[in-house]
């Protein structure tokens, strides 16, 4: 039972790692919490749907043609809306991004309304491992979330795309001091983040289902993972997703499941309350 | 369209009251709520639940009021400790929380069945016919007498703390301000008029339910708060008034659009509101009035 709910956990908590990693790696650069991302995670689902069920493309075909439709549109919104803001403090980029996260979401409720949908997947029994039940979606998941973070672990820490977003994450001045340039960092940025949560919404949607809420119910486990893990850390909010996904579950062995959805709200007030800067990270001095 | 005055008038005393608190926290003390909805619920259940037990309107409104402000407080003071940047998304949580309640606490709330039959304040006083204008009424001297208030507020020194606190916590800090219980202070302030709002929602409608409290509600008070201009009090009730004729002008879209579906409706009104903000922030970013700024002509050398 136990070994179950650990490996629901890990599950959820990898599926939502590549959401908080695209809100953690955005916020390292611009200093800006983007409340798009609910947005865009359902654009990406929908993308994906488009190609799936719409024109009947196999679902991994559809999913990489979605995520790179949902990297574009991030570059684009950056371009047309947190570009135009400039000298804007965080808290307006913020406003602004709901904004964005309100054109969004209807965009995709005016062309497909409100009903439930899923994709053009055939059912398959779930695996049975001793005692354990996983399912070939969880299976799928899993795999996919890890690939891409291994992927992502590369670019940032083995590439000069990674090295320069890590530089402007840290010190924007000294980085552009340095011969980088900000706007194809930032860029560079949005693409990515875009390419990982729409991929999210593609597996949310494989796991659950497709609706204009997909995005918006995964808000606030995605900014209490990226708090935990200490926003602007891209190894915490990994790790800071698979605690919560575990936690989650294991909150449903004693709480009414009707408020699991509670759970990242209360983890996120702990946390904050107690050691705002995250699990991993170090005190920082207030100047 | 005389019938539909009281309507608008009504919507229009919850509309500026959502506007002046958000304007107190965002505008004055650079705080961002995005759980508007939820503490304006919180507002709504508390003032009909209490009426509905019996208790007088009025003593039920002041109710809301003060549950709302302690509630904001609290929530306040759990962000606000430390890292200010993350209230929104913890405002947020607490909208999502009060809302799980509002569904699933059947025995206080009847869930998504509703609470019918919320009595009205002075219903007892006024003839059936004048009940909606009268309401109207009542609520748009409650309406005037926060906005009083809140001004009170905003030029005291209270005001001036708030606004410090806003444009350099460190420096306000430095000068003996206590940040963190001058920001709690303003949510708990800020409360109490969502607290009002809710329960004036309640009342003019008679029927709640979970649904009607969505994040429309925080959209439409961002726009109200951006167009009036950040920090001005007078400017919020302008830009309150400006976007909900704007909502309830697009409701005529559907004769316009016969093409469209009441879903698609409801969604490109909530685009136009995105796109609203969006178009504000770069093109107007001031709104229409700017803040009062209490500079002495001595320390400016006058004009």
């Amino acid at each position: 039972m136990l070994s179950q709910t650990l490996v629901n956990g890990i599950a959820t908590g990898l599926v939502t790692a590549l959401p908080a990693l695209a809100l953690t790696l955005v916020f390292g650069v611009m200093r800006f919490a983007n409340f798009a991302i609910g947005a865009t995670l359902t654009f990406g689902a929908y993308a994906a749907y488009y190609f799936n069920v719409g024109l009947g493309l196999p679902l991994f075909v559809s999913a990489v043609i979605s995520a790179a439709i949902t990297a574009a549109l991030c570059v684009l919104v950056n371009r047309l809306v947190y570009q135009n803001l400039p000298g804007a403090s965080g808290i307006t980029l913020l406003v602004a991004s709901m904004g964005v996260a309100f054109l969004l979401e209807n965009f995709v409720r005016f062309i497909y309304g409100n009903s439930v949908r899923g994709y053009q997947i055939q059912a398959v029994r779930p695996w049975r491992l001793l005692d354990l039940r996983i399912s070939q979606e969880q299976i799928v998941n899993i795999a996919v979330a890890l690939g891409c973070l291994a992927l992502i672990w590369l670019l940032l820490y083995r590439t000069s795309m990674g090295r320069a977003m890590r530089a402007v994450a840290d010190n924007p001045s000294l980085a552009a001091a340095r011969g980088i340039r900000p706007a194809r960092v930032i860029s560079g940025t949005f693409a990515l983040s875009g390419a990982l949560t729409g991929l999210a919404g593609v597996l949310i949607g494989v796991d659950g289902a497709v609706e204009p809420l997909s995005g918006y119910n995964y808000i606030i486990p995605v900014f209490a993972a990226a708090i935990l893990g200490g926003i602007g850390d891209p190894v915490g909010a990994v790790v800071g997703a698979l605690v919560l996904g575990v936690v989650e579950e294991m909150s449903s062995l004693v709480l009414p499941s009707t408020y699991r959805s509670g759970i990242a709200f209360v983890v996120m007030a702990v946390v904050l309350m107690v050691r705002p800067w995250g699990l991993f990270g170090t005190e920082p001095i207030k100047k | 369209m005389m019938g539909y005055l009281p309507t608008l008038l009504s919507l229009l005393a919850v509309a500026i009251a959502v506007g002046l608190a958000l304007n107190m926290q965002w505008g004055l003390g650079g705080l961002v709520n995005f759980g508007l909805a939820g503490f304006y619920a919180v507002g709504a259940y508390t003032a009909a639940l209490l009426s509905l037990a019996g208790v007088p309107p009025l003593a039920a409104a002041f109710a809301a009021m003060v549950v709302t402000a302690i509630l904001s407080g609290l929530v306040s003071f759990v962000s606000l400790r430390l890292a200010e940047d993350h209230l929104a998304i913890v405002t947020l949580g607490f909208a999502e929380l009060v809302h799980l309640a509002m569904l699933n606490e059947i025995w206080l709330t009847r869930g998504s069945l509703g609470l019918p039959g919320i009595p009205r304040p002075l219903s007892t006083f006024v003839a059936p016919a004048y009940s909606d204008l009268a309401f109207a009424a009542l609520a748009l001297a409650l309406v005037a007498l926060v906005y009083v208030l809140l001004e009170c507020l905003a030029i005291s020194p209270f005001g001036r703390a708030l606004r410090a606190v806003r444009d350099d916590d460190v420096v306000a800090a430095t000068l003996g301000k206590n940040v963190l219980w001058i920001r709690m202070q303003a949510f708990g302030v800020s409360g109490a008029a969502l607290g009002l709002a809710g329960a004036l929602h309640a009342f003019y409608y008679n029927y709640i339910d979970p649904g009607q409290f969505g994040p429309i509600i925080t959209a439409t008070a961002f726009m109200a708060v951006i167009m009036g201009g950040r920090g001005s009090n007078l400017g919020v009730i302008i830009g309150a008034a400006t976007v909900l004729l704007l909502i309830e002008g697009s409701r005529f879209l559907k004769d316009a659009f016969l093409f469209l579906d009441a879903t698609q409706i409801a969604s490109v009104r909530l685009m136009l509101i995105g796109l609203g903000l969006i178009l504000l922030l770069i093109f107007r970013p001031q709104g229409l009035l700017s803040e009062r700024r209490a500079n002495s002509k001595h320390l400016t050398g006058g004009p």
